[in-house]
């Protein structure tokens, strides 16, 4: 039952996500034609072109017609075209939504690792010295903008120190094949994803520890110790992975946010993803674009929601008996 | 069992992690990629651009704007190209204009080949015209040309009436296309295939990534018109930051740099600077009173101290703007047009004249105020976001002399339409495309544009906008455009706040230029294609 009402929720948010954004440009002041295709099609486009596009989205006809048309041909998998970009808005965003999962998942599994490392020292160190230190700095980073930290990363260990290139996902032009080409996207990758994962870092770090905190004061865990078993082992196997059930159950709301953090990040390194896509499409106002990225960008944080939620309730015992 | 299986995922993980790093440590030294170093030997020379992707370069691939024309035309060859100086030859060796036909005449040269081997000839100049006929491109307006002929290795093109701009607007921006690739195309805009870059110009077509926004061009080693200099060339993609620290790298030879970057840059690279084609104007609302009237648009143009606004808005990097829409410098500028240097008493003069009187301040309030038939002069200045700034500054010098602004502060196209409805009052615009053929003054002025005064109030204002573009006499359109210039001035249908500089960067490895009235219709960029060529 409780399943079934979770799914609800995240099949109404879906919808109302698609009608938001099926009325958004809609209900912007002047001709809803320019709104989504922008000008670029006006100054583009002959008057035909217009009226059939017009015929074709039925902008002529009633809201819940137009509503209509566009629910069909997103089922058709068509989110309009792009006249700026002179391409379909599905093929552009596809183009780059590999690099922009290779980002936010390498910054998500880096963040995830390190944030649980981190949290079980703290917790584990609660009063000491060196958990201060931790919880001081890493707080003390993830309250800087993300692309602060971009910026710092590159002017220090690109320009500075010329370790790692200035931006982009790959050398253009370089004759790079198999085990070089991967050297060389992962250089290009190492900087946007540690600054990413370093914004997403105390989120885990603070919830680790607080769940450490409880686990370490259960009798199970006074038990492993009584039974002599070593510190480590009490601390990561035992403490430790129950401590991961929470971290789990949040990541969900983690891709949300290190999805919105590499929007910045992707501008500052030049990184050819979504963010980076976007603020293209801003600035050139072309809101056939905007409006797919958004769409993508939402059914994917729904999406990962409902995976964690999914996860959670198969690694978790209790959930499943609540 | 689960612990097991979960020990052996983390240790995977944790092990692909370490190699990762592993592998990216290893990578600083050796991989170094020599590509990238932009070494004497290789010749190749790399572009930094901060956008990257400019769309694919051909006449219906690349988008709309300045870049997309600029990749185009290192590929494409036109009739007759520009340099720093103006016209030169190009496919063409010579041209003339026959009044009385109304036919220029362009000859072409016999040397030419395209990049895939075959020759050029007249056929495809026709075939170019005819097919852009049938397939617009935005770039070029066709409407005024009536006929193309071909006469041996001479083309013929009449013109329904005198069109002086017709040698930059159309012969030196229109790229001719190959007419044994192009016949068969119906669709342009999604004929992307690697032919569909196949010019005649000094660079051949070799790679273009939409994703990484990068180009790779190749020197045409039997270009006519002589010996590139590079083997290669690259545009890469580069965060603006960036700019700067790439050229130190050695990673890029020339991209545009922050005006903040120039003190940095100045004394190692060359940095070249262009101001007036871009420009930040306002506009007035001269369908209404008050400012339907002329004398107070002139008085608001005399409270404005334009100095003082580009060190505040622009912190320096521009040229305050002149009443005549051309900069100082451009050879169409009118020198005896009126100033209107920064004059406050001037503006108090013009409104007591129109009937206007200064009230004192009553206690709470800073500045007095103009009163006319019991009413306060209250305007409203129409701006964007990014532009308040400027508003404030504005604000804040109108209030000096009594002028009371309220600043609203709009999304660009909402700005826009308001402009296009003449819902406003004040409005703050900017734009580009002054530093081209004089018609860009019928643009501005004439159009029915939001970028555009719109303004055929005075008659003989709008007859002079007429003739000049049929002057074919340049030192007779001189005069007229001169003219214009002065009554504009006088009207001031829109008053230019200022012309903001920009600027590039380059190691000088490449003597970069800016382009005369910039390259093709207008597009200031100092990336002519000649800069890669020596002439004989």
């Amino acid at each position: 039952m409780k399943q079934r009402e979770k799914l609800f929720t995240y099949v109404a948010t879906l919808l109302f996500i698609i009608i938001l954004n099926f009325l958004l440009p809609r209900l912007m002041p002047g001709d809803p034609f320019l709104a989504i295709y922008g000008e670029e099609a006006a100054l583009t486009l002959s008057a035909e072109t217009k009226q059939e596009l017009i015929a074709q989205m039925s902008l002529d006809k009633p809201l819940w017609i137009q509503f209509g048309a566009y629910l069909h041909s997103l089922f058709r998998g068509d989110l309009g075209y792009s006249y700026a970009l002179n391409a379909p808005v599905s093929s552009v965003i596809a183009g780059v939504l590999p690099w922009s999962a290779l980002l936010v998942g390498s910054a998500l599994i880096l963040s995830t690792l390190l944030g649980f490392v981190l949290g079980v020292e703290s917790g584990w160190r609660k009063g000491s010295r060196s958990e201060k230190l931790i919880l001081f700095s890493i707080i003390g980073i993830s309250g800087l903008p993300s692309f602060l930290i971009g910026v710092i990363f590159l002017l220090f260990f690109a320009a500075q120190l010329d370790w790692f290139p200035l931006g982009g996902a790959l050398t253009p032009y370089s004759d790079f094949t198999g085990l070089t080409l991967l050297q060389d996207i992962l250089k290009h990758l190492f900087l946007p994803a540690m600054a990413l994962s370093l914004t997403q870092l105390s989120e885990i770090l603070l919830l680790t520890r607080a769940s450490m905190l409880t686990n370490l004061s259960s009798p199970y865990v006074h038990t492993a110790a009584a039974k002599g078993l070593k510190p480590l082992g009490i601390r990561y196997r035992h403490a430790g992975r129950n401590s991961l059930l929470p971290v789990s159950a949040r990541l969900g709301v983690s891709v949300g946010s290190a999805l919105a953090g590499s929007l910045f990040i992707e501008i500052v390194f030049a990184y050819p993803g979504m963010g980076d896509l976007l603020h293209q499409a801003l600035l050139n106002r072309d809101y056939p674009l905007l409006q797919g990225i958004f769409l993508t960008i939402a059914v994917t944080i729904i999406l990962a929601n409902f995976l964690a939620d999914k996860i959670a309730w198969r690694i978790d015992p209790r959930m499943r008996e609540e | 069992m689960t612990r097991q299986r979960n020990h052996l995922i983390a240790t995977w993980i944790i092990g692909i992690l370490c190699l990762a790093l592993l592998l990216v440590g290893c990578t600083n030294q050796a991989g170094q990629p020599q590509t990238s170093k932009t070494g004497e030997k290789s010749l190749t020379y790399t572009i930094a651009d901060s956008v990257g992707d400019w769309g694919f370069p051909s006449p219906w691939g690349h988008y709309q704007r300045g870049p997309g024309y600029v990749r185009l035309s290192l590929i494409f060859d036109t009739l007759i190209w520009k340099n720093a100086q103006g016209l030169i030859p190009a496919l063409a060796s010579e041209w003339d204009y026959e009044q009385s036909t109304k036919t220029y005449t362009f000859k072409l040269r016999d040397d030419v080949y395209w990049h895939d081997g075959q020759k050029l000839t007249v056929q495809d100049v026709v075939f170019t015209f005819e097919y852009l006929k049938e397939h617009p491109y935005p770039w070029v307006d066709l409407k005024n040309i009536k006929n193309v002929e071909t006469e041996g290795d001479r083309v013929k093109i009449i013109l329904n009436t005198d069109f002086a701009p017709f040698l930059t607007n159309v012969a030196a921006t229109l790229p001719i296309i190959p007419k044994h690739i192009w016949e068969g195309v119906q669709e342009p805009e999604k004929y992307t295939e690697p032919l569909a870059a196949v010019g005649s110009g000094p660079f051949m077509y070799t790679d273009y990534n939409k994703e990484h926004g990068t180009y790779f061009f190749k020197a045409n080693e039997n270009y006519y018109g002589g010996q590139v200099l590079i083997q290669e060339l690259k545009f890469v993609k580069v965060n603006p930051q960036m700019v700067a620290a790439a050229l130190t790298k050695g990673e890029v030879d020339a991209g545009s740099i922050q005006p903040e970057m120039v003190e940095q840059l100045k004394d190692k690279y060359t940095v070249l600077s262009e101001s007036g084609s871009a420009n930040v104007k306002l506009m007035f609302n001269h369908k209404k009173d008050p400012l339907a009237r002329k004398e107070f648009r002139q008085a608001i143009a005399y409270a404005l101290d334009r100095e003082d606004l580009v060190a505040k808005a622009q912190r320096g990097h521009g040229v305050p703007g002149s009443p005549w829409l051309y900069v100082a410098d451009n050879k169409w500028h009118s020198p005896d047009a009126q100033q209107y240097e920064y004059n406050p008493s001037k503006t108090q003069e013009l409104l007591t004249k129109l009937g206007y009187k200064l009230e004192a301040a009553q206690d709470g309030e800073e500045n007095s105020f103009w009163v006319k038939n019991g009413q306060q002069v209250k305007l409203e200045l129409l701006c964007e976001a990014s532009q308040i700034r400027i508003a404030e500054v504005l604000k804040e010098q109108l209030a000096k002399v009594g002028l009371n602004i309220e600043i609203k502060s709009v999304e660009s196209k909402t700005r826009d339409a308001r402009i296009l409805a003449w819902d406003f009052d004040l409005a703050l615009n900017s734009h580009g495309g002054l530093a081209s053929d004089p018609n860009l003054l019928n643009k501005f002025i004439l159009a029915d544009d939001f970028n555009s005064a719109r303004y055929s109030a005075n008659e003989q204002l709008v007859n002079l906008l007429r003739r000049q573009s049929r002057a074919m006499d340049e030192a007779e359109r001189k005069t007229i455009v001169q003219e214009i210039q002065k009554i504009y001035a006088e009207e001031v249908p829109a008053f230019t706040l200022y012309y903001p500089n920009s600027y590039w960067a380059h190691n000088g490895k490449m003597p970069l230029f800016y382009t005369n009235e910039g390259i093709a219709i207008g597009v200031p960029i100092p990336l002519n294609k000649m800069s890669f060529v020596e002439i004989e």
